[in-house]
């Protein structure tokens, strides 16, 4: 799909990026990139630190009070919201968001449509046999064929997680930004979340804004680390559970404890190995 | 439709919902066929005033329509419809008598006044939503009202502007024009029928779902993609084109215009027909127009104050039956259909089920 | 230039009698989320059970104390009746204010009947102003106005309730685990607001025409205030409403009457689109 592509050219890149709410700098200065390598991104940081803020400007939802945001290179700053999705931006809401009265098929055909075809007003929907096409591939990737013809206002929370995803997929994105998609969920729920989210981070290059580090610390390859609108830290999920800095202004965790973050996940608790995040323990 | 579905093998094949389409379909077909009998048929069964009645049935009924592709598939709720229903009559209107316009001409005129106004007023209006979007359109409606009552040296004011029919044709000698009232009633109907054609095509087009789309969840549509004030803005121009057919074809009907076409209460009227029959759904607002101008026709006669019964009618219908008169038929209808203890039934009425079941997963 | 004084006079005036009715439009507003298309006709009942009541007892200010406690009553009893139960569905708020509007207007017309009627001043005659002879209950009428203008701000912000109304506004989640009774005050909101619209009545029963369509009127200009002073700033509210009716009663001195009220409703749309906090926004409510 679009993990192949170029690898030269960064998928994001954001130069100086700024945001400010009358006094309120919710963005500082952030410069990010997002090279394309399959590589499954998480963003953290304690609430209040811009993380939403930052995908609001890289989706045009908020239009920065400077700097740039490149997307393959294309300078996209100042683009409008529909206009960067149908680039290859797809994202889902911190709170869940999809079309209610519609079935879950139709949540995602509208999607794949304004990607594939667009809304020839004189045409019967009927007639576009690779959106079809398309939505039944996206409904088996995110697992959602027994419920299909469901009206999604009538899916459990879950499903509904599940079903944004495929909303967000069903245009073929390049880059996907997942808002805290496990964010409520039961520990079931957040399971079967995270495989797809890990499935997926192989097809599509993901960015996670995740709150639970103990996920966040086992399916991450990069971890960008946020607060006061800015990056504080950068790295493997072992240099970041090891960075000072990190520890102190986010984490706020004494020194003087066993040099063990609390936040690192037991392998009793997870049932799996997780991958270096515990190379310093 | 016969209580015995559930037992029947044949008929099991067909789910509730299948049932149901059929219903309407054969709804709809009757409802066609009506209107395009009545001039044959009501003569038998009554006076030909109600053919003349049915006539502004199916005006209104667009006129209904164009409100209903505004807030039953984008939703928008437009209190200000009645504007661009008066730039059709008033066009037509204007055209005839002061610019000496044909016919044709001068329903084009109308038609492309209303496009004119939707467009421009449209532009503003959809920039806003919910109670913001009622209340600049009620107020876009108003300013026009207002002037139109002060320009009465063009627009006749509140006395409204007669002119004379002129000829739909003209071959030799002979002019055909829609003083013949069977052949104003099936213009009228053609004309309404054709919009109707359109809206049910435009519905099932992947412009119509991304319409519903917006409805649902703006935000999420302009997520995947959709440029959701342009479709905004195209459905408020074609329900204006609508309003305005409707407004162009009741002037020619009436021949005349007049600015209390314009004020704010026929937008209300408008509104109600549409919700009163269900908004939502292709034929609901035809259905709502029907019922509604019958009971006034016939109401009206006996009891000065029938209009209390219009009053209740509306707020009984928001309260009990959001979904309008269609709804209702349509919950009947799968009733019987899907009688309690089918197991159909339970697939179907999946929302008191999940409720029962989300709280366990 | 008399006249024109006088216009600018009654226009003032008049805006503060506008101001009271705007203000329940508002609160409704406000606290609700609802557009009363209705709210004219509250006003408009007001006016004509002053009428009723002025002819039956002869006693204008037994009306002015009675108007406004049945307009509180009626206001609850169609808030439990109609507005509790469409809580669901906010779009049809607007419809079902619609019906609620045709039904008091046909109402009114059924028991009043069609024909405008006139009701007398209490006081009547005339005092010297500024070179012309002016309607002295006009002024009696604004000072009315004035009074009840302060003490429906001294309510909300010195009593209980009007503080519970506030909180509600600002947040009905927290003001129901505060232990308000969130329920309540929408009911009693809803009556506040029905009883302002019919004080307005009763006060401008006297200077106005006593007419089951006063409503239609009346409602445009309420929302011009509404809007222009920005949704639930009552303050703003309530200056809009004094300066538009008295730009509208100078304007009314050069120009058609509806030329004044095409150019308030320009304004009002210029606010909806490019202000829609209104023009005061800052200031608080
Ligand atoms: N639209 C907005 N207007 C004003 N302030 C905002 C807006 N969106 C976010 N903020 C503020 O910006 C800061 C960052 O918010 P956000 O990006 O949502 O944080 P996070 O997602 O990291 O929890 C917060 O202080 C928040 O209050
Ligand atoms: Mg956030």
């Amino acid at each position: 799909m679009s993990a192949n592509t170029n690898n030269n050219v960064p998928v994001l890149e954001t130069q100086h990026l700024v945001k400010r709410f009358g006094g309120l700098t919710a963005t500082n200065d952030v410069n990010f990139t997002l090279a394309s390598n399959g590589r499954l991104h998480a963003i953290i940081g304690p609430n209040g630190a811009g993380k939403t803020t930052f995908f609001n400007l890289i989706s045009g939802r908020l239009k920065p009070t400077s700097g740039k945001i490149l997307f393959k290179g294309e300078d996209i700053t100042g683009y409008s919201t529909h206009r960067i999705a149908r680039l290859g931006i797809s994202r889902t809401l911190q709170i869940k968001s999809v079309f209610d009265a519609l079935s879950v098929e139709d949540n995602i055909w509208i999607a794949a449509q304004a990607k594939m075809a667009g809304w020839h007003p004189l045409r019967s929907a009927r007639h576009f046999p690779d959106t079809q096409r398309r939505v039944d591939k996206v409904i088996e990737e995110v697992g959602l064929q027994e419920i299909a013809k469901r009206e999604a206002g009538t899916l459990s929370y879950g499903d509904v997680a599940l079903l944004e995803m495929g909303i967000a997929l069903a245009s073929d994105p390049e880059l996907l930004l997942l808002d805290e998609p496990i964010c409520g969920m039961s520990p079931k729920e957040t399971q079967r979340t995270v495989e797809k989210i890990v499935e997926l981070s192989k097809l599509v290059n993901v960015i996670l804004i995740e709150h639970d580090m103990e996920v966040v610390f086992d399916v991450a390859d990069d971890i960008t680390v946020m607060a006061q609108g800015g990056i504080l830290a950068q790295g493997s999920p072992s240099e970041i559970a090891s960075n000072h800095e990190v520890r102190e202004a986010y984490l706020g965790f004494d020194e003087d404890d066993d040099g063990e973050l609390a936040i690192m996940p037991n392998e009793q608790d997870i049932g799996q190995p997780s991958k270096g995040a515990h190379s310093n323990g | 439709m016969s209580n015995a579905a559930p037992t029947g093998p044949a008929r099991s094949l067909r789910t509730p919902e299948q049932k149901l389409a059929i219903f309407n379909r054969v709804l709809s077909a009757a409802l066609i066929l009506f209107f395009a009998s009545a001039p044959l048929i009501l003569p038998l069964v009554t006076n030909n005033f109600w053919i003349g009645i049915t006539a502004e049935i199916m005006m209104w009924s667009l006129f209904a329509a164009s409100v209903n592709l505004l807030f039953g598939y984008t939703g928008l709720l437009s209190f200000g419809q009645a504007l661009y229903f008066g730039a059709g009559m008033y066009g037509v209107a204007i055209g005839v008598a002061q610019i000496g316009l044909g016919f044709w001409p001068a329903f084009g005129f109308g038609i492309f006044c209303s496009i004119f106004m939707a467009l421009v007023t449209g532009s503003l209006a959809v920039r806003l939503t919910w109670h913001y979007f009622a209340i600049i359109t009620v107020v876009f409606s108003l300013i026009f009202y207002f002037l139109a009552l002060t320009m009465s040296s063009i627009t006749g004011g509140d006395d409204g502007l007669a002119f004379q029919l002129p000829p739909m044709f003209q071959f030799g000698d002979t002019e055909i024009s829609l003083t013949n009232s069977t052949l104003q009633y099936y213009f009228i109907f053609i004309v309404v029928g054709l919009c109707f054609f359109l809206k049910w095509r435009l519905l099932a087009s992947p412009f119509g779902r991304a319409l519903v789309a917006i409805r649902e969840n703006d935000v999420r549509a302009e997520l995947v993609g959709i440029n959701v004030y342009m479709m905004r803005l195209a459905s408020f121009v074609i329900s204006g084109f609508f309003a305005g057919v409707a407004g162009a074809l009741f002037a020619f009907f009436g021949r005349y215009a007049s600015t209390s076409y314009m004020f704010y209460h026929v937008s209300g009227e408008a509104v109600v027909w549409a919700i009163v029959g269900g908004a939502g759904t292709l034929f609901g607002p035809v259905l709502g127009t029907g019922v509604l101008i019958i009971i006034r026709e016939e109401l009206s006669l006996y009891w000065d104050h029938y209009l209390l019964l219009v009053g209740v009618i509306i707020i009984l219908t928001v309260i009990f039956a959001p979904k309008g008169l269609t709804g209702l038929i349509n919950s009947t209808v799968l009733k019987i259909v899907a009688p309690k203890h089918n197991p159909d039934t339970e697939a179907q009425s999946n929302l008191a089920d999940d409720k029962a079941r989300q709280p366990a997963e | 230039m008399d006249l024109v004084f006088a216009l600018a006079i009654n226009g003032l005036i008049w805006g503060l009698i506008i101001a009271l009715i705007a203000l329940g439009l508002s609160i409704i507003f406000g606290l609700l989320d609802i557009i009363n298309l209705a709210h004219g006709d509250f006003f408009m009942v007001g006016t004509v059970l002053a009428w009723f009541i002025v002819q039956s007892t002869d006693n204008f200010w037994l009306a002015f104390i009675l108007v406004p406690i049945i307009g509180l009553l009626l206001g609850a009893v169609i808030q439990k009746l109609v507005i509790v139960p469409i809580k669901g569905a906010a779009a049809l708020s607007i419809v079902a204010t619609f019906g609620l509007s045709i039904i008091l207007q046909e109402t009114v017309r059924a028991t009043f009947g069609p024909a405008p009627k006139r009701l007398l001043p209490p006081v009547e005659g005339t005092i010297p102003l500024f070179g012309i002879d002016y309607e002295l209950y006009r002024l009696v009428a604004a000072v009315i106005s004035i009074i009840c203008l302060a003490a429906f701000f001294l309510f909300l912000h010195k009593a209980k309730l009007g503080t519970w109304m506030r909180a509600v506004r600002h947040d009905p989640e927290t003001a129901l685990a505060l232990g308000i009774p969130v329920q309540r005050i929408y009911t009693i909101t809803f009556a506040i607001g029905f009883g302002m619209a019919a004080l307005g009545g009763v006060v401008a029963a006297p200077i106005t025409t006593v007419d089951f369509r006063a409503g239609v009127d009346i409602l445009p200009f309420c929302f011009i205030a509404v809007i222009i002073g920005g949704l639930g700033n009552l303050q703003g509210t309530a200056a809009a409403a004094v300066l538009l009716a008295f730009m509208e009663g100078v304007i009314t001195a050069f120009a058609d009457p509806v030329v004044a009220r095409i150019a308030s409703l320009l304004f009002m749309s210029a606010v909806l689109l490019v202000r829609p906090q209104g023009i005061f926004a800052g200031a608080t409510s």
